[in-house]
């Protein structure tokens, strides 16, 4: 009786949990085709469909009047690249042969370096280094032109330095340690180990920063089109066309002539990834328990790198938070809280709303890309590489462009999203899909095969598996998609400029509005405030994880 | 189990999000408004039955959505509400986005109301047929050349242009100070001139406009070519010229002047010039867009602010009194400067000559903003 | 026949790599899978356990066809190599895991666990941390994880290897012991010739996927199927037989001392503590010789050598 009993329990629950493994399968692929697939041809349709009619007159004009325009942008994605993969190495290296107390210290400006809110790092580059600027005329007496390709690629340089560090320093914890203790027992000097060692270790890892890099710098259009002067980029000119001309023809021709190189490079990175660059060793790994400590040119140079990277950093944010509380009064700061009283007319929701949205954003986002990437990596789906290269798309795609392209999709029915603050949410959700679904899947081929199949074999269906096996040991990568996704959800502005309605306003686009206005005081308090509540929420949430964990 | 449950919550809400979308989104094609504001409704029907002998527009309608330039004019909007129990949301916007984001729409506009910017942005969207007729008895009293003849759409007042320069800058290089149109081209001012590209700056759109009518075709290109020579880069920010001016960063920045700018002569090392030979201008457009979930409430609003107690109101916000050329015969209000030195500009031209002008106008500046047509 | 596998066939491209496998199993008997690394004993370990798609054939456990069942659903447990013990969960939650696919309650499997900790002497670790125990506990945490589904067959795919050779000897024997406790069938997949030995109640002997042998330790020792079967299982003399024929002829199977029908001379001698082995010359053939501690020869001595027992 009681055997029969379980017997049907079981049989029950069977159906139900393969009904739902395959539902949440169905949901996903189709949220991708939805979200990703289907605006993304809107806006190739739209750059090819020109007054009803087929048209390739704006690829044709592209290349013919506007190939200095691909040629600089790819000019300056090549600079910015290598100066932040440099850069990043030295960050990287230094933090983690670092003494435990300097690492956490490194470790919180690297985290806060994460919060970057659009515009006021230009701005501060500008008031620092500007021909006025604080450092290069007050301290200095110089008088120099900082705007160009040498402005753009420095703060671009700078800007991508913490993502890329903090991955190689995720690299360069799983070096096997008997390898650097190899390379010291047969007689090589601390400067020959990271040379010969190290850096061929962790060199693909490095490219893996470069290429992201470089699709990074092809879509930023907020740094050139403040400090790019007369140099100008692809990105910034797809905003110009839109808001000058309102010329969405061509803004996605040039969208679609963004993507090609994003692809060239995204195939290289796929690459260099199936060759289980981030698959475990079996060494032992971690911390260094044995002392190595950088010597002799090698850390001088990683040195002067890496103090270059904190000092302008530091000089950054410290401008943010002095300009919060100054006003500049015929070339002198003075200290004022007139900002505040400016702020005071923005609505307090404006802030709270940001914070929902962030979360709501951070939450679903990283679960639906934690989810997809185990689909993808670990299951038989249909169309496997396909919905695994859609899923990248939106890393390639200019901000602005993904929220034109949102518009042009959901602006009718069946699925009419526009003026509903679910559009945004979505937009950032699936804008940072990306880099959650790659999170994921590194920390995935951390978790061996076995493990699911131990857990089927007593019994545990595929949902269960999921629950009780898969997702307790992403805790990680929770915690990175989270942090990531929160964080651009508070920060990024490309696509809700477009997204954006009326009475729905978020602090970010506050941030932007301010700095369009010219208010930089403003703009910094806002910055600064946008800066402290996502440190706050991201340490928060690190710590409940990390306990759990105990 | 229990654990299973919450797992479960925090899936569905992921899901949910979409599947409410889904949902959402039919009720709302079904009927155009109703759906998607509820949350808001209530607020709005307590305020409309506060208010007393006004018309309240029907609460479904939700509240009066604006896109505008300025957050300062919550308080106008403010009063609006007080006035008429109508809620009012905003977002502030440059001319440029609002044009392609209403275009993008395709028929369902994210506000209802316009509210400032360039009068070229409204021009080209009533030909794009994006606004809505407005009529209503007080249009008969605004001046014929700043508003559109069908009543597409309106002015609130006038942008002005002229210089702002930076005093230090100007004593280290041993400059003059420009007094107008014509010193800026003196060889003198090579590379310390900073102008907003035309296409994204309504402002520099009527300089060139205004100085091309005023010239006359062919002495205008010439004028702005040797402009052309003394300007090292077109900014893509209508605020970059007086920003980057007040910074020291240049000398002599060509922007909108306002009470604004003024007081900046008292915190700051500069100087604002209206030129002498003329001030371009151009008028800041109102309109309702055609489409949007509460036409009603914006045409009630245009039809209150046009009465002469509310235009007054502006006055402190736009830190100007030009709405008084918008409507001559406005009670109590004195304009601070005379008519006559704004230059002569047939505003009809404005919106019919734009593409054609930055065209040339692209052409001329060459690699110095790669922004063409 | 309690286990059958029944033409069993699993190609990976081109490559063939478990070739028509037939064998069966009765009720609480202990196979051993022998066989070289690539031989395709693990699996064929994952087609039973239903990790791997079976090509083609059949697998019956207690007169059912297995193929269709997903692993869960499957009468069959396994114990990995790698243990793959969930590290978030502690040593006692481990164990209960799968109970609770079974509907049982968790205060009941929690009781169950500790029992089954119990009996290999854990119970006291049930609330550490996986990372917190030795080898030999985790492997026994995955044996205890296994046995406590109560399944028809429990599958063990080299469980041994991860550990030293001193704990090894002591793990076969706890393994051997809970077998006959709870009757479970097993099959214990290894290459090491003396685990299976010891452990097995019968021998499969693989080789690039084919079964060349099956049959007690005995039988597969003495009676190898051919010479795979016969090196495998351990070293072999080539000698001259009669009519112009090779025998074969075990190290031990030969006895050294001063009568014999071959002459030789001691070429070299190895001390192994309970015996010692010889290499002795005859012709031009090297023969290896076990005898016993005391028996002692120096090298250069004249030896004689009798065959006391071939291998067939």
């Amino acid at each position: 009786m009681n055997k029969r009993n379980k017997k049907w329990v079981s049989v029950v629950g069977t159906h139900f949990y393969n009904l739902l493994d395959f539902g949440i399968l169905a949901v996903l692929l189709s949220a991708v085709a939805v979200f990703i697939l289907y605006p993304l041809l809107c806006i190739v349709k739209n750059s090819l469909w020109i007054d009803g009619a087929f048209s390739l007159q704006e690829y044709s004009r592209l290349f013919l009047k506007n190939g200095r325009l691909l040629s600089n942008s790819l000019f300056v994605a090549c600079l910015s690249a290598a100066g932040s993969m440099v850069l990043a190495a030295a960050v990287a290296l230094k933090v983690h042969f670092a003494p435990k107390k300097v690492k956490g210290l490194l470790m919180g400006l690297l985290m806060m370096t994460m919060v970057s809110p659009p515009f006021v790092s230009a701005l501060a580059y500008i008031q620092l280094f500007g021909r006025r600027g604080i450092i290069t005329y007050r301290l200095l007496g110089l008088s120099i032109n900082p705007y160009g390709w040498g402005g753009i690629v420095a703060m671009q340089s700078l800007s991508f330095v913490p993502l890329n560090a903090l991955l190689l320093m995720g690299v360069l914890s799983k070096v096997d340690q008997s390898l650097i203790h190899a390379s010291r027992d047969l007689g090589a000097s601390p400067s020959h180990t990271l040379w010969d060692v190290i850096l061929p270790l962790i060199r693909p890892a490095m490219l893996v920063c470069f290429l992201l890099s470089f699709i990074r710098s092809l879509s930023d259009f907020g740094t050139p089109m403040i400090i790019g002067g007369r140099f100008n980029v692809l990105a910034p000119e797809i905003y110009l066309q839109i808001i000058g001309y309102s010329n969405l023809p061509r803004a996605s021709a040039m969208n679609m002539i963004i993507l090609v190189p994003a692809l060239i490079i995204f195939v290289f990175y796929r690459l260099l990834m199936r060759n289980s660059l981030f698959s475990a060793s079996d060494g032992k790994t971690g911390e260094f328990q044995s002392v190595f400590h950088l010597k002799g040119i090698a850390n001088l140079l990683l040195t002067i790198l890496s103090a270059l990277f904190y000092g302008m950093m530091l000089l950054q944010y410290g401008s943010i938070f002095v300009g919060a509380f100054t006003k500049s009064i015929r070339g002198k700061l003075h200290f004022s809280l007139e900002h505040f009283e400016q702020l005071r007319m923005y609505n307090s929701s404006t802030l709270v709303r940001s914070i929902v949205y962030a979360l709501i954003v951070a939450m679903a986002g990283t679960i639906f890309g934690m989810l997809l990437s185990y689909y993808i990596e670990r299951r038989r789906i249909p169309l496997r590489n396909f919905t695994d290269f859609v899923a990248t798309l939106p890393y390639m795609l200019p901000g602005t462009c993904f929220g034109i392209g949102y518009i042009l999709a959901f602006n009718h029915p069946p699925l009419k999203l526009t003026g509903t603050a679910l559009i945004v949410i979505l937009n950032m959700i699936f804008k940072q899909l990306p880099t959650t679904t790659k999170t994921t899947s590194a920390a995935l081929s951390q978790i061996s095969v076995t493990m699911e199949q131990a857990a089927q074999d007593l019994g545990a269906q595929k949902f269960h598996v999921i629950k009780d096996i898969v997702f307790p040991n992403l805790k990680n990568a929770f915690l990175v998609g989270f942090i990531n996704n929160f964080t651009s959800a508070m920060t990024t502005v490309g696509a809700v400029i477009f997204l954006i309605h009326p009475g729905k306003k978020i602090a970010v686009f506050a941030l932007f509005d301010a700095v369009n206005s010219g208010e930089y005081g403003l703009a910094s308090l806002i910055a600064a405030f946008i800066i402290i509540i996502t440190l706050l929420v991201n340490l928060g949430l690190s710590r409940i994880i990390m306990r759990g964990r105990r | 189990m229990k654990r299973l449950l919450a797992f479960l919550l925090s899936i569905t809400a992921a899901f949910g999000l979409a599947a409410c979308g889904g949902t959402g989104n039919n009720a709302s094609s079904g009927e155009a408004s109703s759906a998607p504001q509820s949350s808001e409704a209530p607020s709005s029907s307590a305020g409309s039955s506060e208010a007393s002998g006004e018309v309240a527009p029907a609460a479904s309608n939700g509240p009066l959505k604006v896109v505008t330039t300025s957050d300062a004019y919550q308080v106008l909007f403010d009063k609006f509400t007080e006035d008429t129990g109508i809620q009012v949301e905003y977002l502030s916007m440059s001319s440029g986005e609002v044009l392609s984001k209403v275009k993008a729409e395709g028929g369902a506009p994210m506000a209802d109301l316009w509210f400032g910017g360039g009068i070229d942005a409204f021009m080209q969207a009533k030909e794009d047929g994006l606004l809505e007729q407005v009529d209503f008895d007080g249009a008969a009293d605004l001046a014929p050349e700043y508003k559109d003849a069908d009543n597409h759409w309106f002015s609130k007042g006038l942008t002005v242009v002229g210089f702002i320069v930076n005093n230090d800058i100007l004593a280290e290089k041993n400059l003059e100070l420009p007094k107008t149109w014509d010193d800026l081209i003196n060889p003198a001012y090579k590379s310390e001139i900073l102008m907003s590209n035309p296409a994204i700056s309504g402002t520099n759109y009527a300089v060139v406009n205004a100085i091309l009518q005023t010239k006359g075709e062919e002495a205008g290109w010439k004028y702005f070519e040797d402009l052309n020579a003394n300007i090292d880069y077109y900014s893509k920010r209508g605020k970059d010229p007086s920003e980057k001016t007040v910074a020291g960063e240049i000398a002599i920045g060509i922007t909108y002047l306002d009470k604004a700018m003024e007081k900046l002569q008292e915190e700051q090392n500069v100087t604002l010039v209206y030129p002498e030979d003329g001030i371009p201008y151009v008028p800041e457009g109102v309109a309702v867009f055609k489409g949007g979930t509460n036409a009603d409430g914006a045409k009630e609003f245009i039809k209150w602010f046009y009465q002469d107690e509310n235009l007054r109101e502006i006055i402190p916000l736009d830190n100007k009194d030009t709405v008084k050329i918008v409507k001559p015969n406005l009670e109590n209000v004195e304009l601070s400067f005379p008519v006559e030195s704004l230059m002569k500009e047939d505003l009809s031209l404005f919106g019919s000559q734009r593409s054609a002008i930055l065209d040339k106008w692209n052409t001329m500046i060459g690699d110095k903003a790669e922004t063409d047509e | 026949m309690f286990l059958e596998l029944r033409d069993l066939c699993k190609r990976f491209g081109d490559q063939q790599v478990v070739n028509h496998l037939s064998l069966s199993l009765e009720q609480g008997e202990l196979l051993c899978m022998l066989g070289a690394s690539g031989c395709g004993k693990t699996t064929t370990l994952k087609m039973l356990g239903g990790f791997l798609e079976v090509d083609e054939g059949e697998i019956l456990a207690d007169g059912v066809r297995m193929n269709e069942l997903p692993p869960e659903r499957r009468p069959i447990s396994t114990v990995f190599q790698s243990y793959a013990l969930f590290p978030h969960m502690t040593v006692l939650e481990n164990v209960i895991y799968g109970l609770k696919f079974q509907g049982i309650p968790r205060k009941k499997a929690r009781e169950k666990g500790m029992e089954y900790l119990e009996l290999v002497g854990l119970s006291n670790e049930a609330s550490r941390r996986i990372q917190e125990i030795s080898g030999g506990q985790q492997q026994r945490v995955a044996l205890v994880r296994a046995l406590i589904m109560n399944p028809k067959v429990l599958l063990l795919d080299e469980p041994l290897s991860n550990l030293d050779a001193k704990l090894r000897v002591k793990m076969r024997e706890e393994i051997r012991q809970l077998q006959r406790q709870f009757g479970t069938t097993m099959i214990f997949v290894t290459h090491d010739q003396e685990e299976a030995m010891t452990l097995a109640d019968k021998i499969a002997i693989m080789d690039q996927g084919n079964l060349i042998q099956i049959g007690t330790p005995e039988e597969v020792y003495n009676c190898p199927a051919n010479l795979f079967a016969m090196n495998f299982l351990g070293f072999a003399n080539a000698l001259p037989g009669p009519d112009g024929t090779t025998i074969y002829v075990r190290p031990e199977h030969i006895q050294i001392g001063k009568t014999g029908e071959l002459e030789g001379t001691v070429c070299h001698r190895e001390f192994l503590g309970f015996y010692q082995q010889y290499i002795i010359k005859v012709k031009d053939m090297d023969v290896v010789v076990k005898a016993n501690w005391d028996q002692t020869f120096s090298e250069g001595e004249p030896v004689w050598l009798h065959v006391l027992k071939t291998v067939s």
